[in-house]
C-alpha cells in the first residue's frame, strides 16, 4: 500500500475561527491517525494541507447536516417490525425516499461535495489510481458499471442497475461515511448514495482521472 | 477456444486435461428440462445422522424457468438429504425488487424448501438492494455483514463484498480470531479466485481478505458473481467455490487456461450441498438435470 496516505485529523473549525477572530488561529497539531472515538463522518485521510483539510471539514459539516436530516426523517417513519414483509419494507423505503427528496428539493450538484472539496477528493482518488495497480483498480470499478447514465442530484438510483464495487483502497482513502451513505461509481463519476433512500445525494463528475 | 466451444457444444468440457483426478465438467445444455425429464440426483454423501448439512446457492433471483427447474431439483435432493440451511452468495434478486419480485424470484421457487423449514442465510451482491437485509427469510437481521453458528463446530461469516470498508474488514478479522469453531466458513459475492472470463478473481479483495483466511485456518470459501460453478485447486491450502450458477448461466465462460480450476461447470445451472462430520466436509454439486457434476471431501486445515 505504498501510495496509501496516512490518516490525519481534520482541522475542524479553522475557517470558522478565522472568520471570527482577527488573530491568525493556531492550527491544531497534526497527527497521523484519526482518533478511534471520532464519529465516522469526521474521520478523513491525510496528510492534508490546511486548505485541503478545511475543505474536507466543510464537506463533513454538510454531510453531517445531511445525515442528521436523514435520521430525523427515519425516526418519523413507522418502525419496521423484525418480521417485516416485502410490502412493508418497500413502503418504508419509498416513503423515506419521497421525504428525503422533499426535504432537499432545491439541492444541486456540489451541495455536499462543495467546490473546495471536489478537487481534494479528485486528488485523493488520483493518488490511488496513480499506482502500478491503477489499471486493475479501474477495471474492478468498471465491472458491470452503468457507464453513460445521466446523473442528477435527488434521482433514484435505478433499481435494475447494479451497484459498482468500491475497492478497499478507495474506501481506505476517502473520508469515512456513516451507515446508509455510500460512495459508488457511475462510470468515472463518484456518487454519494443514500442507500436507504436509493437517492443520489451528490456526485463529482469525472472524479476518476481519465 | 474455438475447439473448446466445439467440445462444449457436444456437451463435454474437458477443463484440466492433465490433472490426475477426473477433472471434467459434464454439460447438459441449457434447453428446457421438463419435470419428467429431471432425474432425481443420486447424492453421494455420507448422509449420516447428527452431521451438519447445508446447501449453497448463488446468482439465482431471475424468476426464470431455469431457476425454477433448479429449485425443483433442490427440493428433490432435500427429500433425501435433509440440509438445514442454504447460504446465499449474492445476487438474490435481479432487476426490480418490488414485493411481487420477492415472491416470484425467491418465495415461489423455494417454497417446498421454505415449507420444510430450511433456513436461508443471505449475503448481498452487486444486484441486491440494501433493504434485503430486513427481509426475514434471508435471516440477515438488518445487517449487511454478520456471522452465525449452526452448531459449536461450524461458524459462517457473511460479508458484503461490494463495499469492503475498513470497519467491515476489521469486524471480519476480529470475528475470525474470536471464533473457536473448527470450521470457519466465509461466504460472499465476489470471488477471490475464479476462472471467469467475464469477471474473474477479485484481486483487490483478495489482497485484503486472503491473509485473514490464512491466519485463521479457514479451509473453504463460497462465492458467486461469475455465472457458473467452479471449484478451485487449493490456493495456499484453501478451496474456493464459485457457485454463481443458481439462475443465470454464462455459458462457456470458464477460462480453461487459468490453471486454478479443479472442476467446473459452465453449461448448466447447479447448486451445492455439503455435510460436515468432524474434520471433513463432503460435498456434491448437482445440476438442473440431477447430475452430480462434482463431489469430494475436504479435510479442514489444522488450527495453528
Amino acid at each position: 500500500m505504498g501510495t496509501q496516505i496516512a490518516r490525519s485529523v481534520v482541522l475542524f473549525g479553522v475557517l470558522v475561527a478565522a472568520g471570527c477572530n482577527r488573530e491568525v488561529p493556531k492550527p491544531p497539531p497534526e497527527t497521523t491517525k484519526s482518533p478511534e472515538s471520532a464519529p465516522s463522518t469526521e474521520r478523513v485521510v491525510g496528510p492534508l494541507s490546511e486548505a485541503d483539510a478545511a475543505a474536507l471539514a466543510t464537506m463533513n459539516d454538510r454531510l453531517k447536516a445531511y445525515v442528521e436530516a436523514h435520521k430525523k426523517i427515519e425516526e418519523g417513519l413507522p418502525k419496521m417490525s423484525k418480521e417485516a414483509s416485502p410490502e412493508e419494507i418497500d413502503k418504508n423505503q419509498r416513503a423515506f425516499e419521497l421525504q428525503v427528496r422533499e426535504a432537499r428539493k432545491d439541492a444541486k450538484q456540489g451541495d455536499i461535495f462543495g467546490p473546495e472539496a471536489q478537487p481534494v477528493i479528485k486528488r485523493l482518488l488520483a493518488s490511488v489510481f496513480a499506482g502500478p495497480e491503477g489499471k486493475e483498480l479501474l477495471a474492478s470499478i468498471l465491472d458491470e458499471n452503468p457507464v453513460g447514465m445521466k446523473l442528477s442530484v435527488n434521482m433514484r438510483y435505478p433499481d435494475s442497475v447494479p451497484i459498482s464495487t468500491v475497492p478497499p483502497e478507495v474506501l481506505q482513502t476517502l473520508p469515512r461515511l456513516s451507515e446508509d451513505m455510500e460512495y459508488r461509481f457511475i462510470g468515472r463519476h463518484l456518487i454519494l448514495l443514500d442507500s436507504h433512500a436509493h437517492v443520489v445525494a451528490d456526485f463529482i463528475p469525472d472524479a476518476i482521472p481519465g | 477456444m474455438h475447439s473448446r466451444h466445439a467440445i462444449a457444444a457436444l456437451g463435454l468440457v474437458l477443463l484440466i486435461p492433465s490433472a490426475a483426478c477426473r477433472d471434467v465438467s459434464v454439460g447438459y445444455g441449457s434447453e428446457r428440462v421438463a419435470a419428467e425429464q429431471q432425474q432425481p440426483a443420486t447424492v453421494a454423501l455420507p448422509n449420516k445422522a447428527g452431521t451438519y448439512k447445508f446447501g449453497v446457492l448463488g446468482d439465482f433471483g431471475t424468476g426464470s424457468r431455469e431457476q425454477y427447474e433448479l429449485a425443483r431439483q433442490m427440493a428433490s435432493v432435500h427429500g433425501r438429504f435433509k440440509f438445514e440451511h442454504v447460504i446465499l452468495v449474492g445476487d438474490n434478486l435481479y432487476g426490480s425488487e418490488r414485493p411481487q419480485d420477492f415472491k416470484k424470484k425467491f418465495e415461489e421457487p423455494y417454497k417446498p424448501l421454505l415449507d420444510a423449514g430450511v433456513k436461508f442465510y443471505a449475503s448481498l451482491g452487486n444486484h441486491d438492494a440494501r433493504e434485503q437485509r430486513f427481509y426475514k427469510p434471508f435471516n440477515m437481521e438488518g445487517k449487511l455483514y454478520y456471522t452465525f453458528n449452526p452448531n459449536p463446530e461450524v461458524r459462517f461469516f457473511a460479508l458484503e463484498s461490494t463495499y469492503p470498508e475498513p470497519e467491515q474488514m476489521k469486524w471480519f478479522e476480529d470475528e475470525l480470531k474470536k471464533s473457536t469453531s473448527k470450521w470457519k466458513i466465509p461466504f460472499f459475492h465476489h470471488p477471490l479466485y475464479s476462472s471467469g472470463e467475464r469477471h474473474g478473481s477479485d484481486i483487490r479483495l483478495r489482497k485484503v481478505i486472503e491473509p485473514m483466511l490464512l491466519a485463521n485456518n479457514v479451509s473453504v470459501v463460497f462465492t458467486g458473481h461469475d455465472h457458473f460453478y467452479e471449484r478451485t485447486k487449493p490456493q495456499n491450502g484453501i478451496t474456493y467455490f464459485v457457485v454463481g450458477s443458481g439462475g443465470k448461466l454464462r455459458q462457456g465462460n470458464i477460462d480453461t487456461e487459468s490453471g486454478i480450476t479443479a472442476r467446473g461447470l459452465d453449461t448448466d445451472l447447479a447448486f451445492l450441498v455439503a455435510e460436515i462430520d468432524g474434520d471433513q466436509l463432503t460435498f456434491n454439486t448437482i445440476s438442473r438435470t440431477g447430475a452430480v457434476v462434482d463431489s469430494g471431501v475436504i479435510t479442514r486445515r489444522p488450527a495453528k
